[in-house]
C-alpha cells in the first residue's frame, strides 16, 4: 500500500515482469472467490438434483413410508409401454408448435405495427407488454373467468354464436380445451417476441429498404426480400428459447384444466406433476424426466453441431 | 401526372395509416381487455357478476370483495410470504450473480469454462425436470413446509439469469475504471465495491425486478414445497378456486392484487425490462 504513493510508470514494466506469475496467480484466487457462491449452488441445486434424479429413475420410493427400493429398469419399462404417455408427448409437441407459431407471428406483426416514431407509442408498448407481466397466475383466473359456461363474458359470447354448446366452457371440452390453452398462451407469450423483433426491426439498415424503393419495390416485396431476412437471428434465437421453455410450461395448463378433461390437454410436465402429487410415484417421475431431459440434451447438441458443420461449410 | 402521383401515394399512406391504427387498437384490446375484465370484475356487485347473459358495462361498483379479502387474515399472510421469499430470493441471487458474473468477466481461473457451460445448461433447464429431485433433497433436509426451503428452489431458477444478464452489465464497464483505482492504491475487492458496483445500478435494479417477477410469479415449487401457514398467493389462490364455491368477485380482487406490485414496479423501469429482454435472449 505503502509503495504506490511513488511513481508507477517509472517501474511499471520490469515489476510486471517479474510479477506476472503472481499476478495469475492472484486473478486466479480472486477468480475462484467470486465465482465461489455461485458454483457451490449450482451443485446443490442443479448438479446434484440432475444426479439424483438420475439415480432415482432405478428406484421406486413411496412417499408416505419413504421407503425407497431398487428395482432396476422397471420404471424405463413402464415407459416404453405407457399408451397415455405417448400421447401426452404428441399433444406435448402440437401445443409447442402451436404456441410458437402464434406468438411469432402475433408478436412480429405487433412489433411491425409498433415500429413507429408516433406520439405516445411507449404508452402502448407498455400496454402491449402486460400479459406478459401479469403474474401466471392471474393470467390463469381471468380467462377462466371469461370462458366460465355460466356467467364468462366470452364463454357466453362464443355459446351465442354457437361456436360451443349451451353451459358450458372450451376450457371443459375434450376436443376444445387443448386449443384454448394454447389462445392463453400466445396472448401470454407474444409480447416476449414483440420486444425481441421490435429490438432486431431497429437494427435494420434503412438504406436497404431506400434501394429497394428505388428499384420499385412494393411493401410486400420489401417484407419479403428485407425484413424477413433481417429477422432470422430474432427467428432463431425465439425458436430456440421459447421452444424449450414452451415444451416443458406446466403453470397455464395446469391452473386453467389441470390437463383435463381427461387428458385432453395434458403435456409432459402436467403428467409428471400429476405422477408426483397425485400418485406418489417419484420414481416414476424421476424416469420420465430422466429421459425428456437426455431428448432435449440430444436436440440441443444436435441443432449445436448441424449449426457448427454449417458455419464451417 | 406528377400531381396525381403524389395525391395516389398520399392516399396510401393515409389508407395504410388506418389500416395500423385500427391494427394496433384490436392487438391493444387483445392484449389488455382480459386484464381491465379482471379489474372490473373485482368491483361489480354480485348481481351484475353472475347475471346471465353477462353485461359487457357495469352499472353499480362494490369494494365488497376487497373487504371480503382483506378480512381473512390469511390473505396478509400469503402476501406477507410472497413478498419474503420473492424479496429474499431477490438478495440473495442479485448478490451471488453479480459476484459470479464480475469473476466470469473479470478472471480467468480453473473451471471458468465449465462454469459458462452449466450457466447455459441451467439457464434452459426446464424446472418441471427438477421436480423430484428437489422435492426429496429439500424433505431430507427438512425443509418443505419452510420458506427457506422455497427460496433454495427459487435460486434453482432465477441464478442462472441474474449471472446472465449481470454479466452482459459487467462486460460494459470499462476496465479501464478499475484499473485507475488500482493504480491508486485500492485492493481488487474495494476497487471492485467502490468503483464496478457503483456503475452497476442500471444492471441490479433490472437482474433485481427480473428475479423479483420471476420469484413472486412462481407457482410450481411453492405449491409442492409450502402448505398451509407457509402458502404463497400463487398457491393459495389456487386452492381458492377448488376449495369453496367458486367465488369468483373474491378471486379477482386476488389477482388484481397479486397482479398489482408487479405492474407497478414494470411501469416504473419499463426501459430497463424491455433491455433486459432484449439483451437477456438475442445475445444467447
Amino acid at each position: 500500500m505503502t509503495t504506490t504513493s511513488t511513481a508507477p510508470p517509472a517501474r511499471a514494466v520490469p515489476r510486471g515482469q517479474q510479477r506476472r506469475g503472481s499476478i495469475r496467480a492472484r486473478e486466479r484466487r480472486l477468480g475462484i472467490m467470486f465465482a465461489l457462491p455461485a458454483t457451490l449452488l449450482f451443485l446443490a441445486v442443479l448438479a446434484y438434483p440432475i444426479f439424483e434424479n438420475i439415480r432415482t429413475t432405478f428406484f421406486s420410493v413411496d412417499l408416505l413410508t419413504g421407503r425407497t427400493e431398487y428395482v432396476g429398469l422397471a420404471n424405463l419399462r413402464e415407459l416404453a409401454s405407457d399408451e397415455t404417455l405417448r400421447s401426452t408427448v404428441g399433444r406435448t409437441l402440437l401445443w409447442t408448435v402451436a404456441c410458437l407459431a402464434g406468438q411469432l407471428a402475433l408478436g412480429l406483426l405487433a412489433a411491425i405495427l409498433i415500429d413507429q416514431s408516433w406520439k405516445g407509442m411507449r404508452w402502448i408498448r407498455q400496454l402491449l407488454l402486460l400479459p406478459y407481466v401479469v403474474p401466471v397466475i392471474a393470467s390463469a383466473l381471468i380467462w377462466t373467468w371469461m370462458l366460465d359456461g355460466s356467467y364468462g363474458i366470452l364463454g357466453s359470447g362464443l355459446q351465442s354464436l354457437g361456436v360451443v354448446p349451451d353451459g358450458t366452457s372450451p376450457l371443459g371440452m375434450e376436443s376444445a380445451s387443448l386449443w384454448t390453452v394454447i389462445v392463453i398462451n400466445v396472448w401470454r407469450g407474444f409480447p416476449f417476441a414483440m420486444l425481441v423483433f421490435w429490438a432486431a426491426l431497429q437494427g435494420i439498415d434503412q438504406q436497404q429498404y431506400e434501394a429497394a424503393k428505388v428499384d420499385g419495390a412494393g411493401p410486400l416485396r420489401e417484407f419479403w426480400s428485407i425484413t424477413l431476412p433481417n429477422l432470422r437471428g430474432a427467428v432463431i434465437a425465439l425458436v430456440a428459447l421459447r421452444g424449450i421453455w414452451t415444451l416443458m410450461y406446466f403453470e397455464l395448463i395446469w391452473l386453467t384444466t389441470r390437463g383435463g378433461p381427461v387428458n385432453s390437454s395434458d403435456i409432459v410436465p402436467t403428467y409428471i406433476y400429476k405422477i408426483v402429487m397425485g400418485e406418489f410415484r417419484l420414481g416414476y417421475a424421476a424416469a420420465i424426466a430422466t429421459v425428456t431431459g437426455l431428448t432435449l440434451f440430444a436436440l440441443a447438441a444436435v441443432v449445436m453441431v448441424a449449426r457448427k458443420v454449417r458455419r464451417a461449410a | 401526372m406528377s400531381a396525381t402521383t403524389t395525391a395516389g401515394s398520399t392516399l396510401t399512406t393515409t389508407a395504410s395509416r388506418v389500416w395500423r391504427v385500427a391494427a394496433l387498437a384490436l392487438i391493444v384490446l387483445f392484449a389488455c381487455g382480459p386484464i381491465v375484465w379482471m379489474v372490473l370484475s373485482s368491483f361489480r356487485p354480485p348481481a351484475e357478476l353472475f347475471q346471465d347473459p353477462p353485461q359487457v358495462l357495469p352499472r353499480g361498483w362494490t369494494g365488497q370483495w376487497y373487504d371480503e379479502v382483506f378480512a381473512s387474515s390469511d390473505v396478509l399472510r400469503w402476501f406477507a410470504n410472497s413478498f419474503t421469499v420473492s424479496v429474499a430470493t431477490t438478495l440473495v441471487a442479485v448478490t451471488i450473480g453479480t459476484l459470479a458474473a464480475y469473476a466470469l468477466t473479470r478472471f480467468d481461473f480453473p473451471g471458468r469454462r465449465t462454469l459458462l457451460g452449466s450457466l447455459v445448461v441451467a439457464y434452459l433447464f426446464p424446472s418441471i425436470l427438477l421436480l423430484v429431485p428437489v422435492y426429496l433433497l429439500l424433505s431430507a433436509l427438512g425443509l418443505v413446509g419452510n420458506l427457506s426451503g422455497l427460496v433454495v428452489a427459487h435460486l434453482a431458477t432465477t441464478l442462472p439469469l441474474a449471472i446472465w444478464l449481470m454479466k452482459s452489465f459487467v462486460e460494459s464497464v470499462p476496465r479501464e475504471l478499475e484499473e485507475a483505482a488500482l493504480v491508486d492504491g485500492c485492493g481488487q475487492l474495494r476497487a471492485f465495491a467502490l468503483v464496478t458496483v457503483p456503475l452497476l445500478r442500471t444492471g441490479l435494479a433490472t437482474t433485481a425486478l427480473f428475479v423479483f417477477i420471476l420469484s413472486w410469479d412462481e407457482y410450481l415449487f411453492a405449491s409442492v414445497l409450502t402448505q398451509g401457514d407457509t402458502m404463497t398467493v400463487p398457491v393459495a389462490i389456487a386452492g381458492y378456486v377448488t376449495s369453496f364455491d367458486i367465488r369468483w368477485g373474491a378471486i379477482m380482487a386476488l389477482g388484481t392484487l397479486v397482479t398489482l406490485p408487479i405492474v407497478v414496479i414494470f411501469s416504473l423501469l419499463q426501459r430497463l425490462f424491455e433491455k433486459g429482454i432484449t439483451s437477456g435472449s438475442v445475445k444467447g
